[in-house]
């Protein structure tokens, strides 16, 4: 009888045992799993969540910005800056000046730091955004001012003047930075990072031009060459969709996907343009178009002399890396015994375009593209051209990457062998690339050869602009904008020898 | 029989109790799911004022404390970033214990071990804000909170006996806060030395602990007690003030401190090259290292002579001798104008042997660019002995550890060195000019700076000692801010942007004082300046 009550008290007490178990498990699990999601759902908090937990209390110094704002990185930033700004100086100095080699303009024969400093003042953070526009890659873009002391003095060599050290002043840069991480499975978890200066909105890099010990109209358009530079320099290789792949050691890792790659080719017919302004004294203009969507390769047509309305009906194919942002820049220039004078300006996005349809296109042409700071609103003509894009396919892309490869190869070495004054202005090695084309612009070899010879040459460009150094705004947009922005041409005949650098 | 009948009572009750446990294991745990699922997670504007009240628990810092910064942009990088850091650190962690498992199981007869599921789950860890400290020193202090409730799922299966049993780790929380501080900073990339991390709180951790399909966890006071454990292990190793210390860069590289002396005799020179439209030229030497910011040094001019002698002495201070030269040029003194350079060349460091004298004939250049086309022309000899002295590699180690030099030996006894440091000064402003230099006056001695040219927030970094023989127990130092006008003239002379005068008695009872002080006269000017009193006791 004990045996059998004390069994059985024994398997109910037992199976009371289990289940207190199994119901303190169950407990326990749900609390952690609850607070597992509590503080979850409270990693990314919004204006509205906060408003829900707050009520009426909402505390008044939190804010929901797009950027989120990093005050405590700024406050490190600031600290570390004296020694980010020492390591930094060396690094830029071997990165930009090679750079700087591939980039100058054909009047200057070398540019070089002679001194660089970053001076005391920390670049700040404004905000951090953080997306996943694409699985496996993390966007982040950060918004970055920097109104710096720097010290940079450039030693600038051009033909005939020994080095004139030029001082950049009161730098001023504005910019949101893009970096892409690419991610991997395997330690560190990031196998490449892609940097890039958003275009939108656009970077602004400001600062003056002064030279040491002299004066600046020493070289006529030499700020003008200067800007020019700097201009292509960001808008060729920073400014998106260009961009800088940096892969993080130890993962072997396919980068080519994030380079940016040639996307497709243009034909554009340049037909004809109307209504042209005249800036020549006696006479009319002599028009002639040129035509880029990178800097780095531009294409011109022939010059139709005095004609307000010329045709040209020339045919260029230009390569496109990327529709989404790229634009067709179009400019219209009056070729001149000096200085060409730009008489129109005109943009294309290339995104407004259709694959494999020809378009004829009106384009109105603009004194500048930057019309924030151009009051002239003056109508200066209309352009007409037809454009055809085609996707290209993956064999032509390869082809046609390597084929850009070469071509500024090869300009490299008629650059080192005195043919050419700079990678920028072989305007035919751009036009051979494309099959058509009477590109023949430049100053080594173009139109002012004759005239000056390439030494006097390098000095030609400008001398309209040689008063106006101070105060300059480079809107990484393209040269061209640029170059209105610090002078607007009206004034006519120049007796300046030499050609414009391109 | 009533005795007999509660011994069987007492059997039976064991027997049932055991029976009753394997049953109701059974009945309730053993079909328990093991496997763990994800959460699901609501947002917030769905959820009803109860479970709001829960969560008021778990409310971030950044939301209560003004001083905490959000920071939910890492957030949402590491969220993304998680899926991939999971299979990393999942596959990393698998290969470095499959090994170890290896070599230890023959030792305790079991047959195998292995990882059933690895996993780290779905959830990231989350920042819940991030507070920073300024201090005078050369480092960065920021204090994460993190709070990791994860949803991990670590089964190992193991085999022994025949028999096989798992033992999983389910629902680890972590919260924790650690303090980083990136000491010293160095002026090459990453930019610090050290990364030293310590918990500021005994760290939270709680997990679900699965033998067999029941969580030990759950059986009441186990779980207190192993929590407590941790607690206390992790505590005594890395609580504040123990720390964690990882080296990133050699600090005596990163400092770029000087890591020897090198003395040059610059002996003489042959046949140098007429510059001189007159007579002989001048000749004297100028020495310096490549890329050194220190001023280069100079010997005396020889005037008409081209085969000057000199015998002079110098000494300068090596911090890369990989990598750097020494740098001599001969110039021609003149009266007027600028001085003619007459010649060339440089010595690289590393060619010479430590400590030993080496006396070597250099030809003069035009110019040290290889590429420029050089003229041949013969520019004279230099004649100049050399020897490099390295620092002894302990002097350089003691420097380092201990941030309180002691005083060289030379120091009277009861006295001491009296170290001023001139960091930086803030919000300097002048009437006319703002090329601010500091002067420092102690007891009639006077010392200046250098000169930091238009700038309000300068910059110098010097040091300057003081020989006592006792401690400046009474003294003050006088601090004073200046500027002069760069260019010369009388319209704008000498102004003073502020000064201060600092008692020194706190110094020599806390041997070492870094500080801020609010500059008189001033508006908002404030100057940084640390000052050490070594003995040599």
């Amino acid at each position: 009888m004990g045996l059998i009550s004390g069994m059985l008290m024994g398997i109910v007490f037992g199976i009371a045992l289990m289940a207190g178990w199994q119901h303190m498990m169950r407990y326990r699990s749900n609390k952690r799993i609850a607070k597992a999601v509590d503080i979850k759902s409270l990693s990314s908090l919004n204006r509205d969540d906060l408003k829900k937990i707050c009520g009426e209390n909402f505390p008044e110094w939190i804010s929901f910005p797009v950027f989120e704002q990093v005050k405590w990185l700024n406050k490190q930033l600031s600290k570390l800056w004296p020694f980010v700004a020492d390591a930094a100086e060396a690094i830029i100095k071997d990165s930009v000046e090679p750079l700087l080699e591939e980039y100058r303009p054909p009047g200057i024969t070398s540019m070089k730091f002679s001194k660089l400093s970053l001076g005391t003042v920390a670049p700040k953070i404004e905000g951090i955004r953080v997306q996943s526009l694409k699985k496996g890659q993390i966007t982040m873009d950060i918004d970055l001012r920097w109104g710096g002391d720097p010290s940079i003095i450039l030693a600038i060599e051009a033909a005939l003047v020994a080095s004139i050290p030029i001082q950049l002043k009161d730098l001023k840069v504005f910019t949101v930075v893009r970096a892409i991480f690419q991610l991997a499975e395997e330690i560190p978890c990031i196998s490449a990072v892609v940097v890039a200066l958003l275009a939108e909105p656009k970077p602004r890099i400001d600062y003056t031009l002064k030279a040491i010990g002299g004066s600046l109209t020493a070289i006529p358009g030499l700020s003008d060459m200067i800007d020019d530079t700097v201009t292509s320099i960001i808008t060729d290789m920073l400014q998106w969709p260009h961009r800088i792949v940096v892969p993080i050691g130890g993962i072997p890792v396919d980068t080519s996907e994030l380079e940016l790659k040639p996307q497709g080719k243009i034909k554009i017919t340049v037909l004809r343009a109307n209504n042209l302004k005249n800036k020549e004294l006696i006479g009319k203009s002599d028009p002639y178009a040129v035509v880029y969507i990178r800097p780095l390769f531009k294409v011109k047509t022939k010059v139709i002399e005095n004609n307000l309305n010329p045709v040209w009906n020339q045919t260029f194919e230009l390569i496109a890396e990327d529709k989404e942002t790229q634009s067709l820049i179009i400019e219209v220039f009056d070729q001149d015994v000096g200085q060409d004078e730009r008489l129109g300006i005109a943009k294309l996005p290339l995104i407004e375009l259709e694959a494999g349809n020809s378009k004829e296109i009106e384009l109105r042409l603009l004194p500048s593209l930057d019309m924030l700071k151009i009051k002239d609103k003056k109508d200066r003509g209309t352009l007409t051209i037809q454009v055809f894009y085609r996707q290209f396919n993956e064999e032509e892309q390869l082809a046609a990457l390597e084929e850009e490869k070469r071509i500024l190869e090869e300009r490299k070495k008629l650059k080192e062998a005195g043919v050419i004054g700079s990678t920028m202005d072989a305007l035919d090695g751009a036009a051979s690339l494309v099959g058509s084309g009477v590109g023949m612009v430049g100053t080594g070899i173009g139109a002012g050869v004759g005239v000056v010879g390439s030494g006097l040459g390098a000095f030609g460009s400008g001398l309209s602009k040689a008063g106006k150094f101070m105060g300059r705004t480079i809107t990484g947009q393209s040269n061209a904008s640029k170059r209105s922005g610090s002078s607007t041409p009206v004034n006519s005949v120049q007796e300046n020898g030499g050609a414009k650098p391109l | 029989m009533g005795f007999f009948s509660t011994i069987l009572g007492f059997c039976g009750f064991g027997v049932g109790i055991s029976t009753g446990l394997v049953i109701g294991y059974y009945l309730f745990i053993y079909f328990q799911p093991c496997d763990v699922k994800n959460p699901v997670i609501r947002p917030l504007a769905e959820q009803d004022s109860q479970s709001l009240q829960r969560l008021l628990h778990e409310i971030p810092l950044w939301v209560k404390n003004p001083d905490y910064d959000r920071i939910d942009w890492l957030n949402k990088f590491l969220e993304v970033m998680w899926p991939f850091l999971d299979k990393a650190i999942c596959k990393t962690a698998k290969n470095i214990a499959n090994p170890i498992i290896a070599e230890q199981i023959p030792k305790y007869k079991i047959e195998s071990v292995e990882f059933e599921e690895l996993t780290l789950g779905s959830l990231p860890p989350t920042f819940q804000g991030m507070k920073v400290f300024v201090t005078e020193e050369k480092e960065l202090i920021m204090e994460p909170t993190l709070k990791w409730a994860g949803n991990p799922n670590v089964t190992l299966g193991i085999k022994a006996f025949g028999l096989k049993a798992t033992v999983q780790v389910v629902d680890l929380q972590i919260f924790a806060q650690p303090r980083i501080t990136l000491k010293p900073l160095v002026p090459s990339f990453p930019c610090f030395a050290k990364i030293v991390v310590s918990l500021m709180e005994k760290p939270h951790v709680d997990f679900g602990l699965n033998v067999v399909g029941a969580d030990l966890m759950s059986i009441p006071g186990l779980y207190r007690f192993v929590q407590e454990l941790i607690k206390d292990q992790v505590a005594n190793m890395y609580l504040w003030p123990k720390t964690l210390e990882v080296e990133i860069l050699d600090p005596t590289k990163a400092m770029k401190r000087p890591v020897g002396i090198l003395h040059v005799k610059v002996l003489r020179a042959m046949k140098l090259r007429k510059k001189d439209l007159l007579g002989a030229s001048d000749p004297y030497v100028k020495l310096k290292i490549t890329e050194s910011k220190a001023p280069s040094k100079k010997t005396a001019v020889k005037h008409k002579n081209l085969n000057p002698e000199w015998n002079e002495e110098f000494s300068i201070v090596v911090k890369d001798p990989e990598s750097r030269a020494l740098e001599l040029i001969v110039y021609d003194w003149e009266q007027v104008g600028k001085h003619d350079k007459m010649g060339t060349n440089v010595v690289p460091l590393k060619e010479l042997t430590p400590d030993e004298p080496k006396v070597m004939t250099l030809d003069l250049l035009k110019n040290l660019n290889q590429n420029d086309a050089q003229d041949d022309k013969f520019r004279g000899q230099l004649v100049l002995e050399l020897t490099y002295k390295p620092f002894k590699e302990e002097d350089m180690s003691k420097d380092l550890d201990n941030p309180l030099q002691k005083a060289p030996e030379e120091t009277p006894p009861g006295g001491g060195v009296l170290v001023v440091v001139v960091h930086e000064a803030q919000d300097v402003e002048g009437k006319h000019h703002n090329n601010p230099y500091v002067r420092i006056i102690f007891k009639g001695e006077e010392r200046k700076t250098k000169q930091v040219k238009k700038n309000r927030d300068p910059r110098w970094e010097e040091e300057f000692t003081f020989m006592l023989e006792e401690p400046p127990l009474k003294e003050k130092l006088h601090v004073e801010v200046l500027s002069t006008s760069t260019r010369i003239g009388l319209l704008h002379p000498k102004e003073t942007l502020g000064y201060v005068n600092i008692s020194l008695a706190d110094v020599v009872n806390n041997k070492r004082i870094n500080e801020k002080y609010h500059l008189i006269d001033s508006k908002n000017g404030k100057i940084q300046i640390e000052l050490q009193w070594r003995t040599s006791s």
